[in-house]
């Protein structure tokens, strides 16, 4: 019941609705009651001849008059109890996201996004669950067991009450019991399906080989076998499922013989009519819920607490970069310095970056080359902060970077990032991610400058294109293109392409880069690339090796050295003609 | 992502009608499952008439006979028991049912997905693949289990209940019939609102899901174009939009289910009441009648209730099942074999003869390709990306029907043999081999159950694959986890090795790895190579080109064509493309810029 206590915040804030939800919830409770009573009262009237045409009208305009006010009171507490675990899925998702559009990078290395996807949607769904069916099994069971209770043992007989209760406890205690095992059982029929989920992802993964090896028959086999799993773990669950019936049906058959039994012979020594015995027992049938309700209670709110301490967990993680306490508000602009001792990944023991100290004037290009794992991107996230805790400084505009606000600072940088992933919405409103309020103008000219107008003009529905994991496929090289055009929009003060033209071709490459040359004229470039022709003209050309700088220089220096740069870029010059076939 | 299905009135009747076609083999079981329902009905039924009977022949003339009271006592306590056993056997047999025709459904899907062709694959998402075998189905089973058990089991009992009452008194029977048409207005208009209003929560939900999983993949874009704000607001809307959706559906289950149902059950009260005591006035009642009637009232309205809250599983089964029955129907199989000659591969000479193909019917990646592989030689493809090297291979292993021009095995066409032929004497190893979840024996043994772990070990010890295995804790018994992620790619590769020649093939078909591989595996994977390739007649892309510098014959492809071909000396001497590949890969810096300028 503890969670109950942890939601106290949102009890508190929803007051109104769930002080109004339960008292409704009790009315309805105490309404339930009239109609067993009325049945008793006219089953006796009848036996005794007592009934009148008068009496039956307005018993039964009582009925009515009851029925009509149990309707409006359940569909009330429905949506102020119901409603209020909705909301409060609401505010915990909404929560949820808020924080993780705060958390950096390193946070999204360690956690998977399906386990965070599962947050979001199993646990909170759960914590609904408390919030909502939990309340209410938990006022439900105690108040209309408590009334039903009440009635029988004051309206009727209490000596029955008390025997015909004997058997209702264990029916809690039961289905209690049945919730935990159901839960447990469930939980393996989960995993048995998303093996299943797990080997049929693999066959097609695997498709070639199991075709290569004529293993189809098998392959199909060994599914049978797993589907078989499935089945078993799931008939468990299903004999669980199946015991909650007949037990329910056997303890209320029992106390019904009991009070048949025992209530017959009241009416025999005359302490008991028989219209209340017919009221009793409909009074018993009105238990049944309340005792089911108390053991679904405990299963309900066992699952809520831990999914409300997961997600609690997830909420209390610090957000790791955050701006100094005087931070400067200006957008940082001028010569960018790295005079960086070392750098090391959290939670890795080797440094990836080593000894780098460069400057570049406000203005000009930096090109940095080098292999994969070379350090380069890295190099690069650190000037946009995405980490932070390197040894050493980074200078922006005579600044270090942490006494700019993260949000100036960022408006100061266009980054196109090395995979270029886009949102599922039209063209046009990628590029103009950074500016919604972009106009069409302002858009195109961007578009143009990456050299990807003609293509999107190609498209059936032109810049209303849908692109992204749900919109059309584009090419590598268009994405890239795009995700370029969505830097330039921002028309930023430092422009960071990071490996963003591996895959369009020389001829294309050529003609953005000389576009960007016209454009950015006075304002920073920084390029990474495994193509030196994307970095010949920079002014200044790191080349790394696993987190140093091994060579630098303009492109003629570092031809003239003879050194790694040279060999690749021959290796490179060479690698065109054989993809041009030789020619 | 999914597409959205919309399906008329008869589309959805016959996708339910070849969805129960499923049910046929299950005949025996079913016929035990409605036998136990019948029996548990009407145990539900006598049960009141039992205690009518006392309340009208005992308690109400006070007749205390102890022996037919006793009768009576132990008569109701046995069938409440027989009756709640059987009924736990018939929900279990029901769900039984259910589970069985699932299984038998995912089977099916699963083998028509083994029998398409690699085409069907390239155009569709490994991820909505699984979803038809696994997801799919799932929603299916939610509607055998709970959707059509609970219909079947409530209709028994309503049907049941009013036969009894009609026994009882056939006037009274008659006017309770009046609520059926209620009963059914409500539902037809709960299934008209509701269908609305759940689809649309499901879809504000699937949306509210699909943008944050998008966020998070984005995140990082988010914060570097700092739209943080902006996307938290686009979330809030959505959010807020699904919470509304919630908001109605909770108001139409309000007003519809439940809440309504039970004032129903006052209305039927009132009537079997009123009737009750209208005719007191005029004749003798039998009170345990009243609480007959009253009881079977009580019984009615649960059944209603759980049929009502069923029907929204119903419409996304449907759904489910069109699309399961789409890929069932679907016609891109994989190339067909001509299985009844009996040929069978001998010496393993292969011969292309003017092979074009094309993917997609426009682009031609092949053009007239030939070329002869004697037994036991080795003929290599070389090329850069896109040359065409890989198509050559889809064609040989017969992932992909080609139409013009034809190769020959041992004089006679690759259609003319059985499929168990060719993938018994035609070993393929990829250039990412794909390791199974399972041990390291049952990867190279695959499914080949009569294979001994003897065979096994030999053929890692001939691909020298045994020192690191044996190195590995459990020896061949390691467990592969992750696609064999926790090897190095070299490693994968020799276990790729070991599986193809346990296998022993006569023809060896090789994708060699082009990912980095550490010089101490290369070694041992270029003696495998060596080794693997004698006595068979060998067809290999080869990305580094000292692996294949002793091939019969080299050739040189590009752009679908073959450009050069020829042994490598003859190669290197023409000085053309080849010569320029060797380069790329063993050149010094000097010869390099000679070529270059």
């Amino acid at each position: 019941m503890k969670v109950f206590l942890d939601l106290g915040w949102f009890f508190k804030q929803e007051k109104k609705s769930y002080i109004v939800g339960v008292f409704l919830l009790l009315l309805v409770a105490l309404l339930q009651l009239v109609p067993p009573k009325i049945i008793g009262v006219i089953a006796d009237d009848i036996n005794e001849g007592t009934l009148t045409f008068g009496l039956l009208v307005e018993w039964m305009f009582v009925l009515i008059a009851v029925g009509l006010a149990m309707y409006v009171l359940r569909y009330y507490w429905r949506i102020m109890i119901f409603g209020s675990a909705v909301k409060l899925s609401k505010i915990l998702r909404k929560r949820l996201y808020h924080h993780f559009t705060n958390m950096s990078p390193a946070f999204y290395q360690k956690s998977r996004i399906g386990d965070l996807m599962a947050h979001a949607t199993n646990d909170l769904s759960a914590i609904q669950q408390t919030a909502g069916s939990g309340i209410l099994t938990l006022v439900d069971s105690l108040s209309t067991g408590g009334f039903v209770i009440i009635a029988m043992a004051f309206t009727i007989s209490w000596k029955l009450t008390l025997i015909c209760l004997i058997p209702m406890p264990f029916m809690a205690l039961l289905t209690s019991w049945f919730g935990t095992m159901l839960h447990r059982s469930f939980y393996k029929a989960q995993e048995a399906f998303s093996s299943l989920n797990d080997k049929t992802q693999e066959s097609i993964m695997g498709i070639k080989v199991i075709k290569t090896f004529g293993q189809e028959q098998e392959d199909i086999e060994d599914f049978r076998k797993q589907s078989e799993d499935v089945v078993q773990k799931n008939m468990l669950v299903a004999k669980i499922d199946s015991l909650y019936d007949p037990t329910i049906s056997i303890i209320v058959g029992i106390s019904f013989f009991l009070a048949i039994v025992f209530g017959g012979r009241y009416v025999l020594n005359d302490e008991l009519t028989i219209g209340q015995l017919i009221s009793f027992t409909t009074y018993l049938g009105l238990l049944v819920w309340p005792m089911l309700a108390f053991g679904w209670l405990f299963n309900i709110v066992e699952r809520g607490r831990a999914s409300y301490d997961r997600v609690s967990a997830l909420l209390r993680e610090n957000v790791e970069i955050i701006d100094l306490e005087n931070a400067l508000e200006v957008v940082p602009c001028g010569d960018i310095e790295y005079r960086l001792v070392e750098f090391t990944y959290p939670g890795e023991s080797r440094p990836i970056l080593k000894d780098i100290y460069f400057s570049l004037s406000r203005g000009e290009t930096l090109g940095i080359v080098g292999k994969t794992g070379s350090g380069k991107t890295t190099l690069l996230k650190l000037l946009i902060r995405e980490f932070e805790g390197y040894q050493g400084e980074i200078l922006f505009g005579g600044k270090r970077l942490a006494d700019y606000k993260l949000d100036n600072l960022r408006e100061a940088v266009g980054y196109v990032p090395q995979d270029h992933f886009l949102f599922s919405a039209d063209i046009a409103q990628n590029i103009a991610f950074s500016n919604p309020n972009a106009t069409m103008e302002q858009i195109e000219q961007a578009a143009r400058l990456a050299n990807i107008h003609e293509d999107i003009l190609q498209f059936t529905d032109g810049y209303h294109t849908i692109v992204g994991e749900r919109g059309v496929s584009l090419s590598g090289g268009q994405k890239q293109r795009i995700s370029i055009a969505r830097a330039l929009l921002m028309n930023p003060e430092v422009l960071i392409l990071d490996d963003s033209l591996s895959a369009v071709d020389a001829k294309t490459e050529e003609a953005i880069l000389s576009s960007l040359k016209q454009n950015r004229e006075g304002k920073t470039t920084i390029i990474t690339s495994h193509r030196l022709s994307a970095i010949q003209h920079a002014n200044q050309i790191l080349v790394l090796e696993e987190g140093r700088i091994i060579e630098r220089g303009t492109h003629k220096d570092l031809m003239e050295a003879d050194g790694w740069y040279k060999n690749m870029y021959l290796h490179q010059q060479l690698e065109e003609l054989v993809e041009l076939g030789g020619q | 992502m999914e597409e959205k299905i919309e399906l008329s009135g008869r589309e959805q009747r016959k996708v339910l009608f070849r969805l129960l076609s499923y049910t046929k083999p299950h005949k025996k079981i079913i016929a035990w499952a409605f036998l136990l329902l019948l029996l548990t009905t009407i145990g539900d039924i006598i049960l009141p008439i039992l205690v009518a009977t006392f309340i009208d022949d005992y308690l109400q003339p006070r007749r205390l006979e102890f022996q037919p009271l006793l009768m009576l006592g132990s008569t109701y306590m046995g069938i409440q028991i027989i009756k709640s056993i059987l009924l736990f056997f018939q929900l279990v047999k029901f769900q039984e049912i259910a589970l069985h025709i699932i299984q038998q459904l995912r089977i099916d899907v699963f083998s028509k997905v083994q029998a398409l062709g690699l085409k069907y694959f390239d155009n569709t998402p490994a991820g909505s693949i699984v979803s038809r075998v696994t997801n799919d189905t799932e929603a299916i089973k939610d509607m055998f289990e709970t959707v059509i058990s609970t219909f079947i089991q409530s209709g028994f009992l309503l049907i049941g209940i009013f036969i009894t009452m009609f026994i009882l008194n056939v006037k009274l029977a008659l006017l309770c019939v009046i609520i059926i048409p209620i009963l059914l207005f409500v539902m037809v208009l709960y299934r008209k609102w509701s269908s609305r209003f759940y689809l649309d929560m499901r879809e504000r939900l699937s949306q509210l899901n699909a943008k944050l999983s998008e966020s998070l993949q984005g995140m990082s874009i988010i914060q570097v174009f700092r739209q943080e704000k902006r996307l938290r607001k686009e979330f809030g809307d959505i959010n807020e939009q699904h919470y509304n959706a919630g908001m109605k559906n909770i108001k139409i289950d309000g007003l519809l289910l439940r809440p309504a149902i039970d004032l129903i059950y006052i209305v039927a009260l009132i009537i079997v009441l009123s009737y009750f005591g209208i005719t007191s006035f005029t004749h003798t009642i039998q009170i345990g009648v009243i609480y007959a009637f009253i009881n079977y009232l009580d019984r009615f309205f649960e059944p209603v209730n759980q049929m009502m809250m069923r029907l929204s599983l119903y419409q996304q089964a449907i759904v489910a099942g069109s699309r399961v029955f789409k890929l069932l129907d679907e016609q891109e199989l994989a190339p067909v074999q001509n299985e009844d000659q009996p040929l069978s591969i001998t010496e393993g000479k292969i011969k292309f003869k003017n092979v074009s193909f094309s993917y997609d019917g426009k682009r031609d990646v092949l053009k007239n390709i030939s070329f002869t592989a004697n037994p036991g030689e080795t003929v290599a493809l070389v090329g850069h990306t896109g040359s065409g090297k890989s198509s050559i291979i889809n064609l040989m292993m017969r992932f992909y029907e080609f139409e013009r021009g034809d190769i020959l095995i041992d004089g006679h066409s690759i259609r003319d043999f059985s499929k168990d032929e060719l993938r018994e004497k035609m070993g393929l190893v990829l250039q990412d081999p794909f390791l199974f979840y399972g041990t390291i024996k049952d990867n190279i043994r695959l499914h080949h159950s009569s294979m001994t772990d003897q065979r096994v070990e030999e053929a890692a010890k001939f691909v020298q694959a045994d020192t690191f295995i044996e190195r590995l804790d459990d020896g061949y018994n390691h467990k592969v986890v992750e696609r064999g992620s926790t090897f190095s790619s070299g490693q994968r590769q020799l276990i790729a090795f070991a599986r193809t020649i346990a296998a022993n093939p006569k023809i060896l078909v090789l994708d060699e790895a082009t990912a980095n591989i550490d010089t101490e595996t290369e070694e041992a994977i270029q003696t495998a190579l060596a080794k693997m390739r004698k006595g068979r007649t060998t067809i290999a892309i080869a990305h580094r080109l000292s692996t294949i510098q002793d091939a019969e014959l080299i050739l040189v492809l590009h752009k679908g064509e073959i450009v050069e071909r020829g042994t490598h000396q003859e190669l290197l001497a023409y000085r053309g493309l080849y010569h320029k590949l060797f380069l790329l890969q063993n050149g010094a810096v000097e010869p390099l810029e000679d070529v270059v300028n």
